[in-house]
């Protein structure tokens, strides 16, 4: 069991990280626009979700309360978490991360 | 694969522990022929390997641990957080965005003051500010506020709190450029809104005159810059700075343009000594010009100060962990000796130093781990305590220079929908004015 860690590991993080969406995404027909959010393509950097998580729990919390990720859509959590840079200071790879967490909990 | 590397190892292991040892024994026999030492220094380098090789299997197996308990941490924390807020993580394609996305928010809030106090007790509107922000694709935002409230005399007032643009400059700058909430200190920048703020109303010396700049309008350069183990987060800012007002007190709020070519500069540097301890520091350094009387212009050579140096300094603490939220602002303001016109002194008067200070404490707990009850953890317990002086300006003494406390209880509905019911206690420190109680109940939601 505790020699079989990388492979649970690999898994585990494809599982977290929405594999099935990133599979899903990865089609040849993917447009300009989609290639600019490659920052939250799941594939690329399949911990981003899991950091975003907890940067999130850490960080969106100093001011006000946790919102829902199923609160607002995509587009919304994009602007959104941009205005929380700019009001919060925040470091910009924290940011993308927690956007990538975001978007990918929001059930959109 | 891996498993299969570590077969490999443990059947190399076997054969290289049972190599050497038959080789000694025929080393003892009789000296060895060449094909015996070919054999013997071949297996003394097949030892070397394998000792390299532990070294190998040790390591990475003290990496896959490490990994392992990483990743265990990961999968704990998304659950902690998906049971918090409770979305079923879909983790579904995001359709390609358009270049300009925008989103419709803001807070409005509703509710009751009564007590012991000069007026009745009523219901007040409370306030409805609409923010909208425009987005284009991930370098520029467009962010604006509107204020709307009903005055007692029923009149809509209105107020743009704020209208920028900020520009994402690169990962640790974002330059800011329009009318936006000062960001010296922490009460106006961040936590004024009714759905964040944990007691109905400011703390004395922090709203709409006091000693806080509720905002201006120039630029700002802020961002976050990483320092050692912590991160510094910095709002640099120039702007039109602050202004006499007709009673002879300094408004600290963005103005459409500058009455002196003065500009003020400032801002605010903070860190955090841990992750859930933010500290800051604020400066603003400005001159303020006396308000002239077209009907009475001051003789050149008079002497008098026409102008004034204000000048504003600040320290503040947040700690935020989970429950706890503890909160810590102090402000100190200082204007120079001014002639200026007032509304009583239409001719102008010589006014002395300007000196004004306030801070506050705040603690809130929420009772979220205190019982089974659903009803309890939306509990809120909060206080605060404040202290705003004043010294140079009599009238604006007697108005707002005091000690306040505050009580309350927060119901939280939503994350972002809070029921508020407190009690303040307002102990003004001029002699004479009477001390008031206010009763409060405010709901306010942030959307
Ligand atoms: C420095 C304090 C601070 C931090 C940190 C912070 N927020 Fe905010 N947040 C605010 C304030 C203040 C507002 C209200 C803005 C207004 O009404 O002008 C707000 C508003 C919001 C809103 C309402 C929509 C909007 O954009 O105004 C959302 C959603 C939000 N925050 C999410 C987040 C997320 C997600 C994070 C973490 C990335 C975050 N916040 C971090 C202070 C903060």
């Amino acid at each position: 069991m505790k020699s079989c860690i990388f492979p649970a590991f690999t898994l585990a993080t494809i599982l977290l990280t929405g594999g099935p969406a990133a599979i899903a995404q990865s089609g040849p027909e993917e447009t300009p626009a989609a290639e600019s959010e490659a920052d939250t393509d799941p594939m690329q950097d399949p911990m981003q979700v899991v950091r975003g998580a907890k940067a999130w729990n850490e960080t969106c919390s100093r001011c006000h309360n946790l919102r829902s990720p199923s609160e607002l859509t995509d587009e919304e959590w994009d602007v959104s978490v941009t205005h929380m840079r700019v009001r919060g200071n925040l470091p910009a790879s924290d940011v993308r991360d927690i956007l990538a967490f975001l978007q990918a909990s929001n059930n959109q | 694969m891996t498993c299969a590397k570590y077969r490999s190892v443990a059947l190399a292991t076997v054969a290289l522990i049972g190599l050497p040892a038959l080789a000694q024994e025929t080393q003892e026999q009789s000296p060895p022929d060449p094909q015996t030492a070919a054999l013997l220094e071949r297996i003394e380098q097949l030892e070397a390997e394998l000792a390299d090789l532990r070294g190998v299997v040790l390591q990475s197996t003290e990496t896959a641990s490490k990994a392992e308990a990483a990743a265990q941490d990961a999968v704990d924390r998304i659950a902690e957080v998906q049971d918090q807020t409770s979305p079923a993580p879909s983790y579904a394609v995001s359709p390609g965005m358009p270049d300009t996305k925008w989103h419709l928010a803001g807070y409005a809030d509703v509710g009751f003051v009564g007590g012991d106090t000069p007026g009745p007790d009523s219901f007040v509107s409370g306030k409805f500010n609409p923010a909208l922000h425009f987005q284009y694709k991930d370098f520029l935002l467009f962010e604006g506020e509107f204020e709307y409230a009903t005055t007692g005399d029923g009149e809509t007032e209105s107020e743009l709190e704020y209208s920028q643009i900020d520009l994402v400059l690169n990962d640790h700058t974002v330059l800011v450029v329009g009318k936006y909430l000062s960001p010296i200190g922490q009460f106006q920048e961040r936590l004024h809104p009714s759905w964040i703020n944990k007691v109905q109303g400011a703390p004395a010396g922090f709203g709409h005159d006091g000693v806080q700049p509720t905002s201006d309008t120039g630029v700002q350069l802020r961002g976050s810059i990483p320092a050692g183990v912590t991160r510094l987060t910095y709002a640099l800012a120039v702007g039109n700075g602050p202004r006499t007002t007709s009673e002879g007190g300094v408004e600290l709020m963005g103005m459409g343009s500058d009455d002196n070519s003065n500009k003020s500069v400032g801002g605010r540097i903070g860190f955090f000594p841990m992750p859930a301890l933010e500290v800051g520091g604020s400066y603003l350094t400005s001159r303020v010009d006396g308000i002239m009387n077209p009907d009475m212009p001051v003789p050149a050579g008079s002497g008098l100060p026409l102008d004034a140096r204000f000048q504003l300094w600040g320290v503040d603490a947040a700690y935020t962990k989970g429950p706890v939220a503890a909160r810590f602002e102090y402000l100190k303001s200082e204007r120079g000796k001014l002639f200026t016109a007032t509304d009583e002194e239409p001719d102008g008067v010589l006014l002395p130093d300007l000196k004004m200070e306030a801070w506050y404490g705040q603690l809130s707990y929420r009772l979220s781990g205190f019982s089974d009850s659903e009803f309890i953890h939306r509990l809120e317990p909060v206080v605060r305590y404040g202290e705003f002086s004043i010294s140079g300006h009599p009238e604006l003494e007697e108005e707002n220079a005091q000690n306040r406390l505050n009580a309350g209880l927060n119901y939280w509905l939503a994350p972002t929908i809070v029921a508020k019911a407190g009690l303040e206690w307002r102990d003004y420190t001029v002699p004479g004015v009477p001390d008031e109680t206010l009763i409060q109940f405010q709901l306010g939601y942030g959307f």
